[in-house]
């Protein structure tokens, strides 16, 4: 897979923002910056309300993500573009999320809407309504997601990418430095995993890096075994898509799964091995 | 807040302050171009190792704020244009170290 498969940059949207079959979709949990103004055009996909189950910790069953892309009028064959804000971290974790439901045509606007609006581009208020469609998905595809067992079996073994800032993987900041550390799980991380913060794979304003600097990154920087499988995680599983979607899509590792239960859950874990400090 | 473990989005301007607040090292500060507030920008923490940590978009008073812990931390803001400037600050726990960084206005 090339990167021009998996993304597209702001100059192509804007021309391409009208046509036929391309949904641009902007994916955030705060939705108020959709609000306030998106992209022409672009439909809002909320992180909490629409992508999580109501009651259980987990994703919507096949069934309700149906019922979400059939009400947004999205089409099985319709190109969707997604973009957000927070270095597009729920926007890749949406990217992912289509393709565990088998919708194989989508792509990221890179830089999402930090780059949008540095470059200064046209915002607007008003709001597309899409005629509904009838949207039939996949059984969820679990070879790109990973559960809690498995992440401890994988310890020492394959590699875990823990791709939270410095100061998580070390145990000084339980979350990232713009919510509040009050926190209920434990400090630190999954022995044997290998920091490598996401940031580091994006530019200031939010695009990916080339795919020569991220192999770097990843393999000759971090060590990473590209023979092995790989898990990713962060705090709660978007920052991680975001690692995810680089090695996945840009880097074309096959065997690369996201643990979306990720620190909230396995740093609540009764029992399991928790490292501290800054790693080996 | 339900048992559902909140994202870790930023929402402009950063998270509130609350009664909860006061063992926090709160970083917070305004951008402002020419007296006027930066409305659309960004505010980013680096450690002192330079290494990013976290981001918010700037508040519609061109406010930000962090959670941080004691140490020194840099905060770089992001402005339309390529405007951007860089700020170093210390922070502690209980308290709030609040900066007003300025950019270059737009065309200047």
């Amino acid at each position: 897979m090339s990167r021009s498969d998996v993304l597209v940059d702001a100059d192509w949207v804007e021309a391409h923002l009208g046509d036929p079959g391309v949904v641009l979709v902007e994916v955030d949990e705060d939705t108020t910056a959709y609000d306030k103004g998106h992209i022409a055009n672009a439909v809002k996909i909320d992180w909490k309300k629409d992508l999580q189950d109501p009651v259980r910790r987990d994703f919507v069953d096949k069934h309700g993500f149906e019922e979400l892309l059939s009400a947004r009028g999205i089409s099985n064959d319709d190109l969707v573009i997604l973009y957000g804000g927070n270095n597009n971290w729920f926007a890749a974790y949406a990217y992912w999320y289509f393709r565990l439901y088998g919708h194989a045509n989508v792509k990221l606007l890179d830089g999402g809407r930090k780059k949008w609006e540095l470059d200064s581009r046209d915002l607007v208020t008003d709001v597309v309504q899409r005629p509904r469609t009838s949207y039939h998905a996949a059984d969820p595809d679990t070879s790109i997601r990973a559960f809690r067992d498995e992440v401890i079996a994988a310890i020492g073994q394959r590699n875990l990418v823990d791709v939270r800032s410095p100061d998580e993987f070390s145990g000084k900041l339980l979350a990232p430095a713009h919510l509040p550390q009050e926190q209920a799980q434990r400090a630190g991380h999954i022995p044997t995993a290998k920091n490598v913060p996401w940031s580091k794979a994006a530019n200031d304003d939010g695009t990916f890096k080339s795919d020569d600097d991220l192999r770097k990154l990843y393999g000759d920087e971090a060590g990473l075994d590209f023979g092995r499988d790989t898990i990713a995680y962060c705090r709660i599983g978007e920052r991680s898509a975001h690692t995810w979607f680089v090695l996945h899509e840009l880097l074309d590792q096959p065997k690369v799964k996201n643990y979306d239960g990720s620190w909230t859950e396995y740093g609540s874990l009764v029992g399991v091995p928790i490292e501290l400090g800054a790693g080996r | 807040m339900t048992g559902e473990p909140q994202g870790c989005g930023a929402p402009a301007g950063g998270v509130a302050v609350t009664e909860n607040s006061s063992g926090e090292a709160i970083i917070q500060g305004t951008v402002s171009a020419g007296g006027a507030p930066v409305q659309v920008g960004y505010a980013r923490l680096l450690n002192d190792d330079g290494e990013f940590v976290a981001e918010v978009p700037l508040g519609s008073d061109g406010g930000f704020r962090f959670f941080a812990a004691p140490g020194t931390w840099t905060v770089r803001v992001l402005a339309p244009g390529g405007a951007r400037a860089d700020e170093t600050v210390s922070a502690d726990r209980g308290r709030t170290s609040t900066l007003a960084v300025s950019v270059a206005a737009p065309g200047s």
